[in-house]
């Protein structure tokens, strides 16, 4: 019993990363129907900027946790600068012409953040110190539990519940969910989907710092090539989920977490990342649109 | 169109004159040309840039004292990431180049896959790759400058099973050419020793979580871990066995042994052990002390590790063949390399190859994480 705990405990505390990554894709999908490719590595510069900060001289002084939230703050405001940016270069000269342009200008613009971050901060991978966070755990049924991973979990949970919060309950939130179900209806009700769309870019993003923040507090290190892997296992817990669906790409990247741990635990670990695979196959046979995906009517 | 062939046909002649007096210039006297064919970006960036820092170190030396044959030595680098496709491609473009010898590559993947390209060339090849297969594919032009996998794994086998008497043994492996040759050889090496391997498990370098392979590793209750991996998975490894309170002990083989295995492990490094040839820093000959001394003035700090060395003992190899023969040409070389008069006295000690290019007698030694973030030589 106790290995299955653990084996949750490490599934979720994953899961819970990839579901912040995934809320991205799916929150920028849902308003342009664009998957932003670039949004892993953006959340791995959110990891890069956390590093710099809490590496940098001029804070060093704060209190461990001051310091930590400053690193947060700071991994926030410049991936969300990054992603207006990304938006005001990359896909907005391009939204009225044919999507495939986007996808490609958005494959364009991952390769460049991997590699100008590859460039600012070297090839080699980046250690965090050690010590930053309290090395102290708990045994729990038979399986330990660090404090990083409750970190992880409470805070994943807290900005999840948070989101949710804000896009059933808000009036912003109101006009995100009418501008990802019809751009023009929506500007008609005098929402301006330019903000909301800017809006989309600042959110997502900054979710997906926290999370590339977590990734390297968790690991204790980061790599220019992380982009590229959690962006596509999250993309494919948003998938999962539904793309355009916020709570789907919650539930899309606890379940990827939980999958990949219980699969690598109890089937085989040399076949992890094809079990991963399989399930998403089987899933998009079974329901094609996700989980929690709706059927869109077709126009007519 | 007359003018336009009038253009061209001069320019050819001009491009065909220039070129063959470049390869005049050449052939009287130009500078000798190596290749470094290392992954200089990517996962096992520390080491590449420590060998390339070794080896541009060992031909400053080198010119500085007249050079070769009195020719200038040029080092031409490229990077192959440590993976096997690019490999190739640096293979081509370093043969392209008319380099004599090559180093590279760090890991037995890209070595295999630009091995053939350097066999057919001609081109001398010293690699410190450790996977057995290097030396059983029949090329004439291979030197490995490291003991193999096999070497390792014998030792291993014994250290594991009857110096430490360790009962319950899990090995982890990732699925690159090196490591699960390593398990593989380990794996035997434990049976004919009849210790007992309670599992095997698999991981996929790179991906930084491996709670889920040690949480079910951990159900088997191991007294030990050997890890056969690289140091950038072998330091999480041994941070996340402590992150689930593992009881067993980590033993890694000769990747592991590296200053960035200490960093990337963190606080759980100390305790650790690794099963390699020594450290430089432990290495009992001048030779080593001299270099290892140079090395921190030029580069203010000390070699990633004992791979730094032996590829400059790699090269500094074929510039002695190059000298002993007073030739480039490859059969000179390589025949002096297989049959050398006296061993070369190397920086890692005294090297001799045989026919297949395996490097004769190995100093194994089992090192031991100090606190201090040094490696301190627990049984040899």
């Amino acid at each position: 019993m106790d290995i299955v705990l653990q084996q949750t405990i490490n599934g979720l505390t994953i899961g819970g990363i990839y579901a912040l990554i995934a809320l991205g894709y799916t929150m920028v999908y849902g308003v342009l129907k664009l998957i932003n490719f670039a949004h892993g590595d953006l959340c791995i510069l959110g990891a890069y900027i956390g590093l710099t900060t809490i590496m940098a001289g001029v804070f060093s002084r704060l209190d461990q946790i001051l310091l930590l939230g400053v690193a947060f703050l700071m991994a926030i405001i410049v991936v969300a600068i990054a992603g207006i940016l990304l938006d005001q270069l990359a896909y907005k000269p391009l939204r009225r012409v044919h999507r495939l342009s986007a996808v490609v200008s958005a494959l364009g613009a991952s390769m460049l953040i991997e590699n100008g971050i590859m460039l600012i901060w070297g090839p080699n991978v980046r250690v965090f110190p050690s010590g930053l966070l309290p090395n102290v755990s708990w045994e729990i049924g038979g399986a330990s539990i660090t404090l990083v991973q409750v970190m992880i979990l409470i805070g994943a949970s807290l900005l999840m519940a948070l989101l949710y919060i804000f896009v059933h309950h808000t009036r912003l939130g109101t006009a995100i969910r009418a501008s990802a179900i019809d751009q023009d209806a929506a500007r008609l009700m005098g929402i301006n989907v330019n903000r909301v769309i800017a809006l989309v870019f600042i959110i997502g993003p900054a979710l997906g710092a926290i999370g590339g923040l977590f990734i390297g507090l968790y690991y204790r290190q980061t790599f220019f090539t992380m982009g590229w892997s959690y962006g596509l296992f999250a993309f494919i817990a948003a998938i999962i989920g539904g793309i355009g669906n916020i709570p789907g790409a919650m539930l899309g990247g606890l379940l990827l977490g939980l999958v990949n741990a219980f699969g690598a635990g109890f089937i085989s670990s040399a076949w992890q990342d094809a079990i991963t695979f399989a399930l998403l196959i089987i899933i998009l046979l079974v329901r094609p649109s996700g989980l929690l995906g709706e059927r869109i009517a077709e126009k007519v | 169109m007359k003018k336009i062939f009038a253009y061209s046909a001069s320019a050819t002649v001009v491009g065909l004159a220039l070129g063959m007096s470049g390869a005049a210039l050449a052939a009287e006297g130009g500078p000798l040309l190596f290749g470094l064919q290392f992954p200089i970006t990517g996962d096992y960036a520390v080491e590449g840039q420590g060998v390339k820092n070794g080896l541009d170190l060992l031909i400053e030396q080198k010119n500085a004292e007249g050079g070769l044959l009195g020719r200038e030595i040029k080092l031409i680098v490229c990077d192959d990431e440590g993976k096997a496709s690019r490999a190739t491609i640096c293979a081509r473009q370093l043969v392209n180049d008319s380099v004599i010898g090559v180093v590279g590559s760090y890991t037995s993947g890209a070595s295999l896959a630009a091995g053939p390209t350097y066999s057919r060339a001609n081109v001398i090849h010293s690699s410190d790759g450790t996977s057995d297969e290097l030396t059983a594919k029949g090329w004439k032009n291979f030197f490995r400058n490291d003991p193999p996998n096999s070497a390792e794994a014998a030792f291993t086998g014994d250290y594991l099973v009857n110096t430490k008497g360790y009962k319950n043994i899990a090995i982890i492996t990732d699925h690159s050419s090196y490591a699960t040759d390593l398990a593989d050889s380990v794996e035997k090496s434990i049976k004919t020793h009849n210790g007992h391997i309670a599992s095997k498990e698999f991981i996929n370098a790179g991906t930084q979580d491996y709670t889920a392979v040690l949480t079910k590793i951990k159900s088997v209750n191991p007294d030990v871990v050997y890890f056969s991996g690289y140091y950038t998975d072998g330091g999480l490894i041994k941070a996340q066995m402590d992150q689930l309170k593992m009881a067993a002990d980590f033993v890694g083989g000769d990747t592991n042994q590296s200053e960035a295995f200490i960093q990337i492990a963190g606080a759980s490094a100390p305790g650790s052990v690794v099963i390699n040839v020594p450290p430089p820093e432990s290495l009992p000959y001048e030779n080593a002390a001299r270099f290892l001394a140079d090395y921190k003035e030029k580069y203010g700090s000390k070699p990633p590790s004992i791979y730094t060395l032996t590829n400059v003992d790699g090269l500094n190899s074929i510039f002695a063949a190059i000298e002993a023969t007073q030739s480039t040409d490859f059969s000179a070389i390589e025949q002096w390399l297989h049959n050398m008069p006296a061993e070369f006295e190397g920086l890692t000690g005294k090297m001799k190859w045989d026919e297949n290019g395996e490097r004769a007698g190995s100093l194994m030694a089992a090192m031991e994480v100090q606190p201090d973030g040094s490696f301190k030589i627990v049984h040899q």
